[in-house]
């Protein structure tokens, strides 16, 4: 192996740094450039816990021609950046180790609303439920939810391409993204897709969405909002065993009904939750609860509530509670999305998972994960988006013990491996950032990764864009030395 | 149709390969063709050679309770649709064209769809997977089995829709949907002017449900479909749920027009009379604009015999079909698709000789030429498909 050093692994040396942040400051003002450490400590990690990567400089931008002009500054500097959100993913994706970090938070104006053809149009930094709120007046919402909603940003769910737990009846971030305009990491700005009409071609938005940074800056997001359901029916079914609850969701899912939500807790996590202010009312001798959602057109509603309902008690519910009015069913929600807000009570530290298994192999998945658990002396609390199969095992440790540390990693890669061995993937909704990294091989072949590399080098040939992340950097060894090399041949 | 096709057929994925890896090495261009019912949109393929995946067929896995499904792209969509409905399900995909003769890898490299993306959306929703043989002579897979999935950069989505340019798919995993309960076609008569489907587009937007399909069809389509007369347009709707649901929708559809029932197999009649179209294009602006787009349809059809235009106004498209016994002559042709119009206008199918006056191709920005490049370097992949170029 050579040691071949890239772009991925350079770093600007100080003093070109300060002339850096001098030129940013003349595009941005001098107060949205930091610069000291310890102005920059805050940057140092994003919502991945036992990470920490100080940037070089943190820049944030107020409008989207200053974020373009700081693009192109980088690109004239050939300096690598990590563009970030609200620094609420957890993956480790807005980790900028010794290099830019372009916060966006600041673009948060919502551009337009189109309440007739359910559009509206946004700047990356808009929080995912101020879209929500403002659209609410025409009686429509935006539909991914992630739980950390209250605070993630349009662009990082971009991003990320976010699920949620409505996703599974209204699909992820991609589903709902229907044009973008982009910053190329070379300061080119570029259109994708069409708002207003059909697209032909490659399907630019479909790669961008989910691409983690590493193919640019949206600068403003055209999305698809959901019209808000004339009906909503929210369920709490109790089992005494999780195998009970994983073969209601298997039972539910085969029925041929799609609930707006189908969402797993196990004891775990319900005893956190009912220990926190976001108590629910969850049953805590309960081994799992599940909270089904319905919604839709209120004819035919109550018949399909009246089926999940059968197909809770078929696989040994012990009671089925129908949420009464809006109040108990945000209640309910509350508890939901709250959990790991509420696990961080219990334990210093806390990992949060994220695989998909298919969904008919949830039961065995969940035994082997009980498995691991009790041989490795862990705590894994299960919440996850059960009807899409999303696992989320999440684990609370003190990671100052080295002991317990140790046992919480292998617990996470056996529990991995597991999900891959029954035909999962390693990642539903978070991204693979930093954390995912040493999972790739185990799904994608040399050549998949190799191709992975290659689009991204069409979009960042000098990847400077989020490096070091998604795709690992010996899985594009071939590649290493080829953009600049390829670029030089061509114009001579 | 097969026959012209059987010369460079694979039976593998490994064989297909070979058989690109020779093309590079001779530097031969290869057209890719599934069954070869879509060879009819004469696109502009600089390439001598077929190389069909036509042998390519038969399903992997199908976990019903898992409703999703793993096939080679050779397979057909009626193949498909048997063994899905012996389970209660079904492959919500409905391109136009003959779903005996339809593979499920044209489907999808093509991204065609049909009346029922109203509900379902595209090949885009509906492809979770796929295996494909790169224009390099490689194997990638993209997405995989299951139904939600961020790993890694999403090639699925980037080859779904990319013509067989980048390479050609052997294999995909697709999401099902359950079949409704109850299923219910109706047509509802809908003047032609421009403030009556004006109304229609708004009434669609405030139903409290979402049907499975909605088309407004062409007078003469209505027609010879024999769900509507030739004095007004006809709205063709597919509704589907429980049977209260069902109850419900046909109550909630009387505020668009009294409605009558219509037989199920008007949808697959639909779908299958397109075969050797000589002419298909689509017109589409925003959903609040369809009327619009719809009389600009019908201006350009105006005096073509049996030309007709059908159109979903949720989605906001009109499609356009000249059928071959239509006798335009070219110069008709060419104004259909070069007169100005303010919306965007994609071109399905057209005379070979009239696919140059189709500009500027949809692949003609640099990002579209990189991922060119990066896929298929030799250009031995359908090269000129969609207008690159070179």
């Amino acid at each position: 192996m050579t040691a071949a050093v890239t772009a991925n692994e350079r770093r600007p040396h100080a003093p070109m740094d300060a002339v850096l942040a001098a030129r940013l400051k003349e595009i941005v003002g001098p107060r949205r450039v930091l610069f000291n450490p310890g102005e920059l400590l805050a940057y140092g990690s994003d919502g991945l816990p036992g990470y920490f990567k100080q940037p070089s400089m943190a820049v944030f931008p107020g409008t989207r021609d200053e974020v373009a002009g700081v693009v192109r500054e980088l690109a004239r500097s050939g300096v690598p950046f990590v563009p970030r959100g609200a620094g609420t993913g957890l993956s480790g994706g807005a980790l900028a180790d010794g290099v830019v970090l372009l916060g966006l938070n600041r673009l948060s104006r919502i551009i337009a609303i189109d309440p007739e053809n359910a559009l509206a149009v946004v700047e990356p930094g808009v929080v995912n439920v101020a879209l929500s709120r403002a659209v609410s007046p025409y009686g429509l919402h935006y539909a991914p939810d992630p739980s950390s909603q209250a605070a993630c940003t349009i662009g990082g769910n971009v991003a990320e391409n976010a699920g949620g737990p409505h996703c599974l009846k209204y699909g992820v971030t991609l589903n709902h993204v229907v044009a973008l305009t982009v910053v190329l990491p070379d300061g080119d700005i570029v259109a994708l897709g069409n708002a207003a009409g059909e697209s032909e071609g490659y399907d630019l938005v479909g790669a961008f969405v989910g691409s983690e940074g590493c193919f640019g800056v949206a600068l403003d997001v055209t999305v698809r909002l959901a019209r808000n359901p004339e009906a909503v029916r929210t369920l709490l079914a109790d089992f005494g065993s999780i195998d009970d609850a994983a073969r209601a969701v298997s039972a539910i899912v085969a029925s041929g009904i799609l609930p707006a939500a189908l969402e797993m807790m196990d004891q775990a996590t319900i005893r956190a939750v009912e220990a926190s202010i976001y108590a629910a009312g969850y049953p805590t001798d309960a081994a799992a609860v599940l909270l089904v959602e319905l919604d839709g057109p209120a004819a035919g509603l109550d018949a399909d509530v009246a089926t999940v309902e059968r197909l809770c008690r078929e696989s040994a519910a012990r009671t089925v509670r129908i949420a009464r009015d809006e109040a108990e069913r945000a209640k309910l929600w509350q508890g939901r999305k709250k959990a790991f807000g509420a696990m961080g009570r219990i334990s210093p530290h806390l990992v949060v998972q994220d695989a998909v298994v298919p969904r008919t192999k949830l039961p065995e998945v969940l035994a082997g994960v009980h498995e691991i658990a009790t041989r490795l002396r862990v705590k894994v609390c299960n919440v996850f988006h059960a009807g899409d199969g999303n696992l989320h095992p999440n684990i609370g440790y003190d990671a100052n013990d080295p002991d317990e540390s140790a046992r919480v990693h292998q617990a996470m890669r056996e529990i991995m491996q597991t999900c891959i061995a029954a035909g999962g993937t390693i990642t539903g909704e978070h991204g693979i950032g930093l954390d995912k990294l040493p999972y790739m091989d185990a799904i994608f072949s040399a050549e998949s990764l190799a191709a992975m590399c290659s689009l991204r080098d069409v979009f960042d040939p000098d990847r400077r864009a989020n490096p070091g992340k998604v795709v690992p950097v010996h899985a594009c060894r071939e590649w290493h030395m080829a953009p600049r090399a390829r670029r030089a041949a061509e114009n001579p | 149709m097969t026959t012209s096709v059987t010369s460079d057929a694979a039976g593998t994925t490994g064989e297909l390969r070979e058989r690109v890896r020779e093309a590079i090495v001779q530097r031969r261009g290869l057209r890719i063709t599934g069954s070869g019912s879509w060879l009819e949109a004469n696109r502009p393929v600089a390439a001598a050679t077929m190389l069909s995946i036509g042998g390519l067929t038969g399903l992997g896995d199908y976990v019903p309770g898992d409703l999703t499904l793993t096939a080679r792209a050779g397979t057909t969509l009626d193949a498909i649709a048997s063994v899905t409905a012996a389970e209660g399900q079904w492959l919500a995909l409905d391109p136009l064209g003959d779903p005996a003769a339809s593979t499920i890898g044209a489907t999808i490299a093509t991204a065609s769809y049909g009346p029922l993306a109203h509900h379902f959306g595209t090949p885009r929703d509906a492809t979770l997977g796929l295996e494909l043989v790169t224009g390099k002579g490689e194997i990638i897979r993209g997405g995989g089995r299951v139904v939600k999935n961020v790993a890694g950069f999403d090639l699925t989505r980037l080859i779904t829709g990319s013509w067989g340019s980048l390479g050609a798919i052997t294999e995909v995993t697709v999401r099902l949907r359950a079949l409704p309960a109850v299923q219910r076609t109706l047509a509802i008569d809908v003047g032609l002017d421009v403030p009556a489907i004006d109304a229609l587009g708004a009434t669609l937007r405030r139903l409290p449900f979402v049907p499975l399909a909605a088309q407004l069809l062409h007078p003469a389509l209505a027609s010879a479909l024999q769900v509507g007369t030739t004095s007004h347009a006809t709205l063709l709707v597919r509704i589907g749920g429980n049977a209260e649901a069902v109850k419900a929708q046909l109550g909630q559809l009387r505020a668009i027009g009294e409605a009558r029932d219509a037989p199920e197999r008007v949808w697959d009649l639909l779908r299958s009379r397109e075969q050797g179209s000589v002419v298909a294009f689509r017109l589409s602006r925003l959903p609040s604009r369809f009327a619009e787009s719809w009389r600009d349809a019908m201006q350009l059809l105006d005096g073509i015999p049996d030309a007709y235009c059908h159109g979903d106004p949720a989605r906001g498209v009109v499609r356009c079909v000249i059928p071959p016994g239509a006798r335009a002559d070219m110069s008709t042709l060419r104004r259909c698709i070069t007169s100005p119009f303010t919306g965007t206008r994609i071109v399905e199918t057209l005379p070979a000789e009239l696919w140059p006056l189709v500009a500027p191709s949809a692949a003609s920005n640099r990002l579209s030429h990189g991922i060119k490049r990066a896929f298929d370097p030799d250009r031995v992949m359908n090269p000129g498909i969609l207008g690159e170029a070179e």
